[in-house]
């Protein structure tokens, strides 16, 4: 303290003290950095870096076993040759087209239905919420069985009915089955993402069309649906993300089988069955990337539409 | 004369006394492990099901006797390779014990002990002891559980594949008469592609029509099979085994070492013609079978929907015949060897992990769990087949109320096991350290043609170039077509 004082004296004006770290930590300049690096560290370790070793390997040959042989761009050449790569991927973006559409369709079809006041409101979308609850594994499981030809629960309804049985895993139809199963599964996130926002429009636009005289189909046109395409881009992003990386409705039903393989689960065959990490990790950064470049343009659409609505 | 007697009783009671010694040498139990001085505990890995859930019991026999903790993870079987593959190959020893699948014994040999090396080291006994108690298991199982010579791992259970048929309609005066009608000779299993093909071709009936003189209320079916993306390999291995091919040749030194491996025109044309007439004979089979496992199979049959299964687990015989009593109580099955007489093999082994910490208490455990006593639980309580010869022809499970189902696998077991020993030495399959990842790819790749993906000319091209571009990776022996 005499120190200071003396100091003070000699100088003739005070000497700025040294902050501590946490004056620093919580300074104005640095506190949004304080509040992100554990974030970016956590993201660094377990995302950033597996990444980049996957990255790595997608130029080597590995195998597990022994030294990691660098082979240049020879995986992604294979992988731009490779039949049942494309097809997979040709598969997967058919999927998605179709799951997207359907799940919104009908999860806006329902929005509306469920948006108004009804008796048994609460059992009935308490219900509806049942397929997403269930692990999407034992879902495959349950409809592998209901679809199955000569014992399915879903022949014996239709033969019940006296209609011909049909063959809900050949060839032609697995795909549109393995779709179903996921649009059934996936229909009430559509749903209830999109009665939330009905509910949440303002009711005073839709009374001055009313007053207006404006029907409802030209509302819903050019009001409702405009309103909620934020949520409605939300969905289809959440949606793409998630289709694209589309694995567990196979694995409890066709596993790959009768034209029904999947961007992930060639990866999945590629890197952890075979083993052959080298050019499984050039599958999973293609498909990584295509997924960010997806993404990228639908983010693009979200703000635009977000834009829209201000 | 009562000299006589007593020295009789005398006689009688030393051969039952030598008797008892020479079965108490021969069977190696839980008695027979040493004090084992490491107490670390050991970390195995097993499938789901009801065997280990009888054997497990067993087990904690083991941690009292010897004082070892055994820890027990428990995971579907698909998912056995992957996470062993990844602690074997970073050598973590997280497992001891090791489980095997009998087609990845060679790839995984460098990080296995050889049990010879470990006898040697841990038992009092020595390698003798070890060789005396194994002679008792199957060769061929045995074989499979050998890498280039050194017996890597014991077997657990059997899945040696057979073909399950109805009796009760073989049997059938009416279906024999009409079956020679039509054909000009007589019904009997099938030995040969044509029989198969009548056979199933027979016996493919639509509803309203008869079997053994009775009216259907379903579909018939000739066939069930497994064409699925999961188990059609083993189903194939059967059809090119038994027609003399494989998915290569191994070719090897004088020395018996192995030389290279071929894929030879003779093997391409077997594949060829297997999958051809696989693909012919699912004209007759359950529309489900294209994406149908063993499950579906087995229920096709035992719900009374289908005749033969042309290749089906062995293991899997006597619930199938059980679902077929409840369904169809006059029902009975049959299991013979599948055309051409060499089915697939192999177990489910266990051996010990080189990175392990107790690879004492790991080899004794193996010993244990391939043991008589332990083997026979996983008979009576746990519903599968054990691998051990002596096991398979004790009297209790020939008698009169065990004679059908069990006793009838178990001798048929026994006799195939006899008749397929020459050729399990050359089987690609346990020659190749590249065996788990071409029997998985297999199971993709086969499946195509029959879900019309490909032709049959495509998938065999396919498998030459995976089977080839795999095993360059994985393997260090050469492989070439021809």
């Amino acid at each position: 303290m005499r120190t200071e004082a003396f100091s003070e004296v000699q100088t003739g004006y005070a000497v700025a003290r040294k902050p501590t770290i946490w004056e620093v930590l919580t300074s104005e300049k640095y506190f949004k950095w304080t509040l992100l690096i554990p974030l970016l560290v956590v993201l660094a370790i377990f995302m950033l870096y597996p990444l980049l070793y996957c990255a790595y390997y997608s130029f080597h040959q590995w195998g597990m076993r022994g030294e990691a042989i660098y082979v240049g761009a020879q995986n992604y050449r294979q992988l731009l040759n490779d039949k049942a790569f494309l097809e997979a991927l040709y598969r997967t973006l058919k999927v998605l087209v179709i799951c997207v559409s359907c799940e919104l369709l009908i999860g806006l079809g329902l929005a509306l239905l469920w948006s108004r006041e009804f008796p048994g409101e609460n059992i009935v979308r308490g219900l509806a919420l049942l397929p997403l609850l269930v692990a999407p594994l034992i879902l495959s499981l349950l409809w592998n069985f209901m679809f199955e030809y000569d014992f399915g629960a879903v022949n014996l309804i239709l033969q019940a009915l006296g209609l011909n049985k049909v063959y809900w895993w050949s060839p032609q139809r697995a795909l549109y089955t393995i779709c179903f199963i996921t649009i059934w599964q996936w229909f009430p996130f559509s749903t209830f993402v999109l009665v939330a926002g009905l509910r949440s429009l303002p009711r005073d636009v839709f009374e001055a069309a009313k007053v207006d005289g404006a029907s409802p189909w030209y509302t819903f046109r050019r009001l409702t649906l405009p309103m909620l395409s934020p949520l409605i881009m939300i969905i289809v992003v959440l949606r793409t993300m998630w289709l694209i990386r589309l694995f567990d409705p196979l694995y409890g039903t066709t596993r790959g089988g009768v034209q029904t393989e999947l961007l992930d689960w060639i990866v999945y065959r590629t890197a952890f069955v075979y083993f052959d990490i080298g050019y499984g990790s050039t599958m999973a950064i293609f498909s990584l990337v295509l997924t960010i470049a997806v993404c990228a343009i639908m983010f693009k659409m979200l703000m635009r539409a977000l834009g829209g609505t201000r | 004369m009562r000299h006589r007697g007593i020295v009789g009783g005398l006689v009688v009671a030393l051969v039952l006394v030598c008797s008892f010694a020479v079965l108490a040498q021969e069977k190696f139990g839980l008695k027979d492990i040493p004090e084992i001085k490491n107490k670390k505990p050991i970390n195995m890995i097993v499938e789901t099901g009801a065997a280990w859930d009888k054997v497990i019991e067993y087990i904690k026999q083991f941690e009292t006797v010897t004082g070892v903790k055994v820890n027990i993870e428990r995971v579907a079987s698909p998912v056995v390779y992957s996470k062993e593959n990844v602690e074997l190959m970073a050598g973590t020893g997280y497992y001891d014990v090791v489980y095997v699948e009998t087609s990845w014994t060679c790839e995984w040999s460098d990080y296995l002990f050889d049990l010879e090396e470990l006898a040697a080291k841990y038992d009092p006994k020595g390698v003798e002891g070890f060789r005396e108690d194994i002679q008792n298991i199957s060769p061929v199982l045995l074989r499979c559980g050998q890498a280039y010579g050194k017996q890597m791992v014991l077997p657990f259970y059997t899945y040696h594949m057979g073909m399950f048929l109805r009796q009760d309609v073989y049997d059938d005066p009416t279906e024999q008469a009409a079956f020679k009608a039509k054909y000009g000779y007589d019904l009997k299993p099938p030995t040969t592609y044509k029989e198969l093909y009548d056979q199933a071709e027979f016996f493919t009936r639509k509803k309203g029509d008869t079997l053994k003189g009775k009216t259907l209320d379903h579909d018939l079916y000739g066939v069930a099979m497994m064409a699925g993306a999961y188990q059609i390999n083993d189903e194939i291995s059967c059809w090119i085994w038994g027609m003399g091919g494989d998915y290569a040749t191994v070719v090897k030194n004088p020395d018996g070492t192995i030389k290279e491996f071929v894929i030879t025109k003779k093997d391409k044309d077997i594949l060829k013609q297997a999958l051809t007439q696989y693909k012919d004979l699912l004209k007759f089979a359950p529309a489900g079978c294209l994406t149908a496992n063993f499950d579906f199979a087995c229920a096709q049959q035992g719900e009374g929907f289908a005749i033969i299964q042309p290749h089906q687990f062995a293991s899997l015989f006597t619930w199938t015949a059980d679902l077929l009593k409840e369904k169809v109580p006059d029902g009975r099955l049959g299991i013979y060897p599948t055309v051409g007489g060499q089915p697939y093999t192999g177990a489910w082994s266990l051996g010990v992990a080189k990175a392990s910490k107790n690879p004492e208490a790991a080899y004794w455990l193996v010993r244990y769990i391939a043991s008589y006593d332990c083997q026979k639980v996983l008979m009576k309580e746990g519903g599968q087949f054990s691998a051990r010869m002596d096991l398979l022809l004790d009297p209790e499970f020939h008698s009169p109320e065990t004679e059908y189902p069990l006793g009838l696998v178990c001798s048929y077991l026994v006799d195939i096991w006899k008749q397929q020993a020459p050729y399990v030495d050359n089987y690609w399959y346990f020659n190749t350290r590249a065996g788990g990842k071409v029997y998985e790819m297999q199971m993709n790749v086969l499946h195509k043609p029959m879900a019309e993906e490909v032709t049959v000319d495509e998938c065999v091209e396919e498998l030459v170039a995976k089977t080839i571009e795999l095993t360059s990776k994985f393997d260090t022996v050469p492989i070439r077509e021809e």
